[in-house]
């Protein structure tokens, strides 16, 4: 039934175990009741049967002891209610049924019976069991048998059969239940401790269990709780430290960066080899201030997980702003209706998002060439395209992870570390929408962002 | 005369290296390294503008604000070191008029500084406005503007506004009766692109109504029209 081969869960063992158990118990149960009351039946029909037989070959001496009177007369007076009575004397046999004779009494029980003891034995015939008893009237020359049937007990017998089996099954099958129900209980603390911990993994750090008295439970809890607290505390400890080293970066940087703008008021008043050494200072601390920028923006992002904002932005305006912000040609930009591209958000990390892709075209292809809004059913789609050597099929989703760089022809040469892109993979995300990189018409790559629409 | 510009801050680099900026930009610099001597220094002498860092050693940039705030409304620029936004909204509300993040380019200090001294000085557009605008005709304590004088009074007392304050009041009520957007604002006010700081203005529209309002708790001049911006009514 199941495909694979899936090991069998907790909870089913559980059952199963416990529906064993039951079947078992009620099985040893059933079995010894059956073989009791079998043979509580058995010896008292054996023994209604036997002292039947005495009462019959009794009377039958008695009677036969009248002169005159026939085997064949005493057996019709024979009441037959137990069972039929069968006479020997000598070598004729005597019934009181037609249905039974010589032939109904087994050979070993004739012998018995001949050898001047009483005897009985259970017989099958075609008409059902039977049980006969045999008894020797010593002077008269008589072997009686009773023939007694044994089908009415053996019809009860199997209907005592069914009876139990079924209270066997019944009994297994409730005992299965009770073992399911059980197991439940027994999980359903481990399926809370799953439940937190995907809502930990999730980013919610606050999660904790619930405070238990019950004992079994109390270590678990209490672990599990005190692992969140460390992990948590520990998580804190790591975005302190990033925020920390930012800062301890920021001084410096700051310094360094209003020092160098000072000497480039004077570049006028520096050499030829001085003024290049200043320009390549300042182009290297731009980008050591792009870089710093860029890892405070993640660990924002980091810090503060799932948090959005929620008012209305029109991302055909956004984008027509960034480039006249950042002195693009506005004629880049094409784009559906301001009022079908809005989406709801955060303006300023969606501004970033938008930069960064037009950032990320400079620094690999050159510059944007196309830069398209539109909207796509539930959602406003944002391309950013370039005439660049293009990205590697292998390479589309890496680019959006930390520190990603491009083509090795463009390493060193210009600004970035590479983590543009993936702020702008954070931002989509936690907008609800995706980022991903395929191949422009025009020849190079098409960046896209998507985010779903909001109401307009 | 060269403004005068006092430099609270107490990273040696940082504030030498701003100096030198600073003094090229044409300013006469003040030097203070913590909180303590910058609040002697206003008290003695108080400058034309004040650059001030947030995170000073025992008395921080929020008390000095606050500090200079009770006798003066000179503009103050906050830095920032910390990533962390609640500072910045924090010495907005200790009464600052704007604000710079570490590390920023001196030009981006500059700017503030030029559109803030702008302010304190007035523009040429200033002298075409009326004399006297009256913004609420309560009979007892009427709200009544002098954009040519710079001042603002409730009655026959004069409101302490700081020149952020003025100026956005001046803006709101060029329009009366128009909503004016967030950033429609930032740029008359602060003259911060698209992109500028919308909590600026929400701040300072805050402490413009503890200042203008009879109950600033449920104002009635200066009223938010929500999701769009703000407008005057005049009564």
């Amino acid at each position: 039934m199941r495909a694979g081969p899936r090991p069998t869960g907790l909870r089913a063992r559980v059952a199963a175990a416990f529906g064993l158990g039951a079947l078992l118990v009620s099985a040893v149960l059933a079995g010894s009741t059956f073989l009791l009351a079998r043979g509580y039946l058995l010896d008292q029909r054996e023994s209604a049967a036997t002292a039947a037989a005495f009462v019959d070959a009794d009377f039958l001496r008695s009677r036969l002891a009248t002169a005159g009177t026939g085997v064949d007369d005493v057996l019709a007076e024979l009441s037959t209610e137990g069972g039929d009575v069968v006479v020997r004397r000598g070598d004729s046999w005597y019934s009181t049924s037609l249905e039974v004779g010589a032939r109904d009494v087994p050979a070993g029980l004739r012998a018995i019976v001949e050898s001047g003891s009483a005897g009985r034995e259970r017989v099958d015939s075609p008409a059902g069991p039977r049980l006969v008893v045999g008894v020797p009237v010593a002077g008269a020359g008589l072997d009686v048998y009773e023939v007694a049937p044994l089908g009415e007990l053996r019809s009860v017998l199997t209907t005592l059969s069914w009876v139990l089996g079924a209270a066997a099954l019944a009994a297994s099958a409730a005992g299965a239940g009770v073992g399911l129900w059980a197991s439940r209980r027994v999980v359903q603390p481990l399926d809370q401790v799953a439940g937190a911990a995907t809502r930990i993994a999730a980013g919610e750090l606050t999660t904790r269990l619930p405070a238990t008295d019950d004992p079994d439970l109390v270590a678990i809890v209490g672990s599990f709780n005190t692992m969140v607290d460390a992990l948590a505390a520990r998580i804190d400890r790591d975005a302190r430290f990033v925020g920390d080293v930012s800062h301890e970066l920021r001084s410096p940087l700051t310094s360094l960066t209003t020092a160098v703008e000072v000497m480039g008021a004077r570049r006028g008043e520096l050499d030829d080899r001085s003024r290049q050494a200043l320009t390549l200072v300042e182009q290297q601390l731009a980008r050591f201030r792009a870089t710093l920028d860029d890892l405070l923006q993640l660990a924002r992002l980091d810090n503060d997980p799932g948090a959005r904002g929620d008012e209305p932005v029109a991302v055909g305006g956004l984008v027509r702003e960034v480039l006249a912000a950042s002195g693009r040609p506005a004629g880049l930009l094409e784009t559906d209706p301001e009022e079908d591209t809005v989406v709801r958000g955060d303006k300023a990390w969606l501004e970033r998002a938008v930069r960064n892709l037009l950032d990320n075209a400079d620094r690999h292809a050159g510059g944007a060439r196309a830069v398209r809004v539109a909207r796509r059913g539930a959602s406003v789609v944002l391309t950013v395209d370039d005439a660049g050597p293009g990205i590697p099929p292998e390479d589309r989703e890496r680019v959006f992870e930390r520190f990603a760089r491009g083509p090795r022809a463009a390493r060193g040469s210009l600004p970035g570390a590479g983590l543009g892109l993936a702020i702008v993979a954070d931002v989509a995300a936690r907008h609800g929408g995706g980022a991903w990189a395929s191949a422009s018409p025009a020849g190079g790559a098409r960046l896209s962002l998507s985010l779903p629409a909001g109401p307009a | 005369m060269s403004p005068r510009l006092l430099l609270v801050e107490d990273d040696d680099p940082i504030r030498t290296a701003l100096r030198w900026a600073l003094e090229d930009e044409g300013y006469t610099v003040d030097e203070a390294v913590d909180g303590d001597r910058a609040c002697a220094l206003v008290d003695r002498d108080p400058p034309d503008v004040m650059v001030l860092d947030l995170m000073l050693g025992r008395t921080d940039g929020y008390t000095v604000v606050r500090h200079v705030r009770r006798a003066h409304d000179l503009p103050i620029i906050v830095v920032s070191a910390r990533a962390d936004t609640h500072d910045i909204v924090a010495a907005l509300e200790a009464g600052a008029d704007d604000y710079v993040t570490k590390p920023f380019a001196v030009k981006e200090i500059t700017a503030r500084l030029r559109a803030l001294r702008r302010r304190a000085g007035g523009t040429p557009a200033d002298a075409a406005r009326p004399r006297e605008v009256v913004l609420d005709r309560h009979p007892d304590e009427p709200l009544v503007l002098r954009p040519a004088a710079g001042t603002v009074s409730r009655g026959e007392r004069p409101l302490p506004l700081t020149v952020t304050e003025f100026r956005l009041l001046c803006e709101l009520a060029s329009v009366p009766g128009r909503v004016l957007s967030r950033a429609e604002l930032l740029e008359r006010v602060w003259q911060h692109g698209f992109f500028g700081d919308e909590r600026l203005v929400d701040v300072h529209i805050r402490r413009l109504r503890t200042k203008v309002e009879l109950d600033p708790g449920a104002p009635r001049v200066v009223v938010t029209v929500r999701g769009l911006g703000y407008r005057l009514d005049p009564r």
